[in-house]
């Protein structure tokens, strides 16, 4: 499960979004795009300092701008479990009916993405990691 | 095995998916969690995060959750040895203790630095930095 | 089939890359967002505020505006923070830059206000 993934299965979620310059944005995801550009709506902006505050309506926010998302904890299980779920159907789909070449550029990519992750599935090492640092 | 991963941000990151790692910002931040996922551009995705402060021999931290973060900013990527990080000799106290020093540490490091780029600049012939005044 | 190789992932920007979507990258979550994310033509006649790379900032009222997000913005007003303290200074008709925009938000709506994280933690 890629991050920019994640960025996507955040929409209409809670977000900050803290940008290099210091400057966060809490606001509802509406919309983002594959250079991590996004738009937020009920936003409440803050200054590097911290000390002034903003309400917009809506924003757009350029992706390179940015330092750092954080985003509800239950999203990354949401995402797996949702993948999950698509992987199988598009599994039963392809099995019924012989589709060869037809969607080969597809393909690519989720197994890409499994390396960064989400195929090892089962914690090989990582349970240890959890659950420590209280 | 390794052999076969070419050295490329992905080849390195492979064996930190679901480790737990220590992250360190261009804004100085220190962050540690458990690395759950990346892409070629190394963003991160870093599950139960905390972040720490540091003040002499004493650290705080604090719950941060779940991070997104864009690899550009990343100076520090490193695995925390779970059978060592509890010999570390620092004393834990609670954040809102030690949060006030850590802002005076910040804010003195940059009066200092600011006081160099001065010099460095007036003085000495340097060019002024970039701009993001972190020295990266 | 020459475009087979460079397809998939990133920098596609022009047409053989729109004409195969639909039967692409379909099986992932993120289908690839070729198309703004953002309706600029929602502000049109409207003001707006923008942020630009390294911090200046102004409003104006939205005229035009292209998929690189260039933009035409009448009765500009440039937003000017010193120590002293903030102050305006008038540019007329500007044509802003699209890659050098950071930040983008109607004016309507937009306001300062009291600290709103106080009651939470943190946030």
């Amino acid at each position: 499960m890629l991050p920019l993934s994640l960025l996507n299965a955040a929409q209409n979620k809670p977000m900050l979004v803290e940008l290099k310059n210091g400057e966060t944005f809490n606001g509802h995801l509406v919309n983002c795009d594959n250079f991590m550009n996004i738009t937020l709506r009920e936003v409440y902006q803050t200054n590097a300092e911290g000390d002034r505050f903003w309400k917009l309506k809506e924003c757009y926010i350029r992706g390179s701008t940015i330092k750092y998302l954080r985003v509800p904890d239950p999203l990354l299980d949401a995402v797996k479990e949702e993948q999950k779920m698509a992987r199988e159907l598009g599994r039963s789909a392809r099995g019924s009916h012989v589709s060869g070449s037809g969607n080969r550029g597809g393909r690519g990519a989720p197994q890409r993405g499994g390396r960064g992750g989400m195929v090892r599935g089962g914690p090989t090492r990582g349970g240890r990691g959890r659950g420590r640092g209280a | 095995m390794d052999s076969l991963i070419p050295f490329t941000t992905s080849g390195s990151l492979v064996d930190c998916v679901d480790r737990k790692m220590l992250v360190v910002l261009r804004d100085g931040r220190k962050l540690q969690g458990v690395l759950r996922s990346y892409d070629q551009f190394a963003n991160l995705v870093l599950e139960d995060t905390v972040e720490r402060i540091y003040h002499q021999d004493v650290f705080a931290e604090l719950k941060r959750g779940l991070f997104l973060i864009r690899g550009e900013n990343v100076v520090l990527l490193g695995e925390i040895d779970l059978d060592q990080e509890d010999d570390v000799p620092l004393r834990q106290v609670d954040w809102e203790t030690l949060e006030p020093y850590h802002r005076q540490d910040v804010a003195a490091k940059k009066h200092r630095e600011d006081i160099k780029a001065q010099v460095l600049f007036e003085r000495k012939g340097f060019c002024k930095e970039g701009g993001e005044g972190d020295g990266y | 089939m020459a475009d087979r190789g460079r397809g998939t992932f990133r920098g596609m920007r022009g047409g053989p890359a729109s004409a195969s979507r639909g039967r692409g990258p379909q099986p992932t979550m993120d289908k690839p967002k070729r198309e703004a994310i953002l309706d600029l033509s929602k502000y049109v006649q409207e003001r707006i505020r923008v942020k630009f790379t390294g911090g200046r900032e102004v409003t104006g009222v939205l005229k035009g505006f292209d998929q690189l997000l260039n933009l035409v913005l009448d009765e500009v007003e440039e937003n000017i923070q010193t120590e002293s303290g903030e102050h305006t200074r008038k540019l007329g008709l500007v044509v802003l830059r699209g890659p050098t925009i950071t930040l983008l938000s109607p004016v309507d709506g937009w306001e300062e206000i009291a600290n709103p994280f106080l009651a939470q933690d943190g946030a």
